[in-house]
């Protein structure tokens, strides 16, 4: 029976891994084909990646900074309401990405929605919607990962420094964001990373225009889309890059 | 003690947390005094020592600080010191950081702040340590560095909780004469909380119990040991032999009749109430019938033989049925351990055992 949950398990194990590496050599194969890149794939490329960074970074600084006190109080407080609020919030883990980017074009087209947009600039097909449109998308995991973090720090660590002389916010400051760091880089390398391959909400809201709403996964749906399928694997190629890199950062932290 | 003449006042403080509630709490504690909250597990020891500290909330009463009312300071500008059962040293900084923690949250200057934590690690013998990361020190050590980050703030009376839960059994004597004579030689204020009997004994000077959220009696640690206040209490602090009968005139006093057996006693009680006679292990006597028996142990002697013997590190438990009886035991014994020996107590043995008449608790009307 051991021999047999051994070989279930290690070959599972091999099968998957197998099929992985496979989809990744397909890859390898396609792009190694293709040798050279033409100017204007170049600058494509250039700024699709450009684009991805920029916005990817924006959105998950801004989700990181809005679930902080989020997942602070949902990890340290209780009351009425609470199961609610913490589902209500975990809503952008499991809503589709294109119903949630359809919800932010229906908002804008609502009177607060143009308000904002009066305010804010437009954000429907401009790149502030794609940044929105990550947010959205990635601040449900942002709390999520927070939490867990606050969650794994003892409260009497806070205690004690209240009792020392620390009012709250310098608790906050000087105790827990502190002890809570290396869980908040890992938190922004994953958000950042499940940023960068946003796709549904961002064409909902932004719009897929070359060279303009451009990112790497709309770069490769509108490649795939005129036929390009070449510069698509060249995209595909970069996205797995970046986040095998975002990947192996977390867990390189994680270990230590 | 009069709560005007109290460092630490705590009057007729309510607190209630889910289901659990605290109820009417009481408790001075004089200045410099080390007093110890006794109570088993969750009887809400934790929770009253959070209230003084200011991280619970109380629903209602006053606790009042070297003639100060702090109920509604928030628990930085209560001049509480905490030293927590986990310690909660600090993991991103090192010893000496760790001590001054507090110093920079109160804007202590530099020469100040050096000479306190000079002063402390001298008094704690913590010196050595004061460069090493937190996580390298052993249970006893993190101790005394808790301890001296919550001493150099230099608050006005300080909180222990449970503080040798992490501490292993040999070391566990020596550290509380050092925690004692720390707190003594500063002559702060200090509340302990424990669930040993054993610990509370050794370190304080009064000592309240706290059982189901009340604090059910104060006093120095000899009267609650011989004078428990109730039924709950003498459970709590090791009393096994408890009975409940009914009083009936006696030319010497009082009969208490039990199932099976009757005790003496020579104070005049009320015939026909429903009473708890108390009596610890240590205090039931093993007597012998060839040599006359005097005085009030005369009046409680009972036969029977020896069920079971229990020898631990320095006493010896025994579980003795009397005659007639048919429980598995009837008392609990506790005697030192070379008696066991010089009278050859076996399981089996006959003999004769006495209460001696002091040391019986009568609880009436519970």
């Amino acid at each position: 029976m051991n021999r047999i949950f051994k070989l279930t398990v290690v070959g599972t194990t091999a099968v998957l891994v197998a099929s992985f590496v496979v989809l990744l050599g397909s890859l390898a194969v396609e792009l190694f084909a293709e040798s050279s890149l033409s100017a204007p794939q170049a600058a494509e490329v250039f700024f699709a990646v450009k684009l991805s960074l920029l916005t990817a970074s924006v959105s998950s600084v801004l989700a990181l900074v809005v679930a902080l006190p989020v997942a602070y109080l949902l990890s340290r407080r209780s009351f009425p309401g609470k199961a609610l609020l913490d589902t209500l919030l975990d809503l952008p883990i499991v809503l589709s990405p294109i119903a949630l980017g359809a919800l932010l074009l229906v908002f804008f087209n609502t009177p607060l929605g143009r308000g904002l947009d009066s305010i804010f600039g437009p954000f429907v097909f401009e790149v502030r919607g794609i940044v929105l449109a990550q947010f959205f998308v990635v601040v449900g995991l942002a709390i999520r990962l927070l939490k867990a973090t606050l969650d794994g720090i003892d409260v009497e660590y806070e205690h004690l420094a209240r009792t020392l002389g620390y009012d709250q916010l310098r608790v906050f400051t000087k105790v827990i964001l502190p002890l809570s760091a290396r869980g908040m880089v890992a938190a922004f390398l994953l958000v950042w990373g499940r940023a960068i391959g946003e796709f549904g909400a961002t064409v909902m809201l932004a719009g897929a225009t070359t060279m303009k709403t451009e990112t790497l996964p709309v770069a490769i749906y509108l490649n795939f889309e005129s036929a390009d399928i070449s510069s698509a694997m060249m995209f595909i190629g970069i996205l797995v890059v970046m986040s095998f890199a975002i990947l192996f950062v977390v867990r390189k932290a994680d270990a230590r | 003690m009069p709560a005007d003449s109290a460092h630490l006042c705590v009057q007729d403080l309510g607190l209630q947390l889910g289901s659990f509630a605290l109820r009417d709490i009481q408790l001075q504690a004089a200045r410099g005094e080390y007093h110890i909250l006794l109570g088993p597990s969750a009887s809400g020891k934790s929770s009253l020592m959070k209230c003084i500290l200011g991280l619970h909330e109380r629903h209602s009463g006053r606790i009042e600080l070297g003639g100060r009312d702090i109920s509604r300071e928030p628990p930085e500008r209560r001049r509480v010191g905490y030293v927590p059962q986990n310690y909660a040293l600090f993991p991103h900084l090192d010893v000496e950081r760790n001590i001054r923690f507090g110093l920079a949250a109160r804007h202590t200057g530099v020469a100040e702040a050096d000479r306190r934590v000079d002063r402390v690690c001298g008094l704690l013998g913590i010196h050595a340590l004061r460069q090493r990361p937190v996580h390298h020190l052993s249970g006893g050590e993190k101790q005394k560095v808790a301890l001296a980050r919550a001493l150099v703030t230099q608050p006005e009376a300080i909180m222990l909780d449970e503080p040798f839960s992490s501490i292993d059994e040999g070391s566990r004597r020596r550290l509380s004469f050092e925690l004692k004579n720390t707190i003594a030689e500063i002559g702060i204020t200090a509340l302990h909380i424990t669930h040993s009997i054993e610990e509370a004994c050794v370190m304080g000077e009064r000592l309240s119990v706290l059982i189901d959220g009340r604090l059910v009696q104060a006093g120095s640690s000899r009267d609650l040991l011989e004078r428990p206040a109730s039924e709950a209490v003498a459970r709590f602090l090791g009393y096994r032999n408890i009975f409940e009968g009914t009083t009936r005139e006696h030319p010497v006093g009082t009969e208490v009749g039990m199932e099976g057996f009757r005790v003496l006693l020579s104070r005049q009680l009320p015939a026909g109430e429903r009473v708890k006679v108390c009596v610890r292990q240590q205090d039931i006597k093993i007597v012998k019938t060839d040599v006359p028996i005097r005085g009030t142990l005369a009046n409680n002697v009972f036969p029977g033989s020896f069920v079971r013997l229990f020898p631990t590190s320095d006493a010896c438990v025994a579980w003795f049925r009397m005659q007639g009886s048919e429980q598995p035991f009837d008392l609990e014994l506790r005697f030192p351990l070379h008696i066991k020996g010089r009278l050859g107590l076996e399981a089996g043995v006959k003999a004769s055992v006495a209460f001696h008449e002091p040391a019986l608790v009568v609880f009436r009307g519970e």
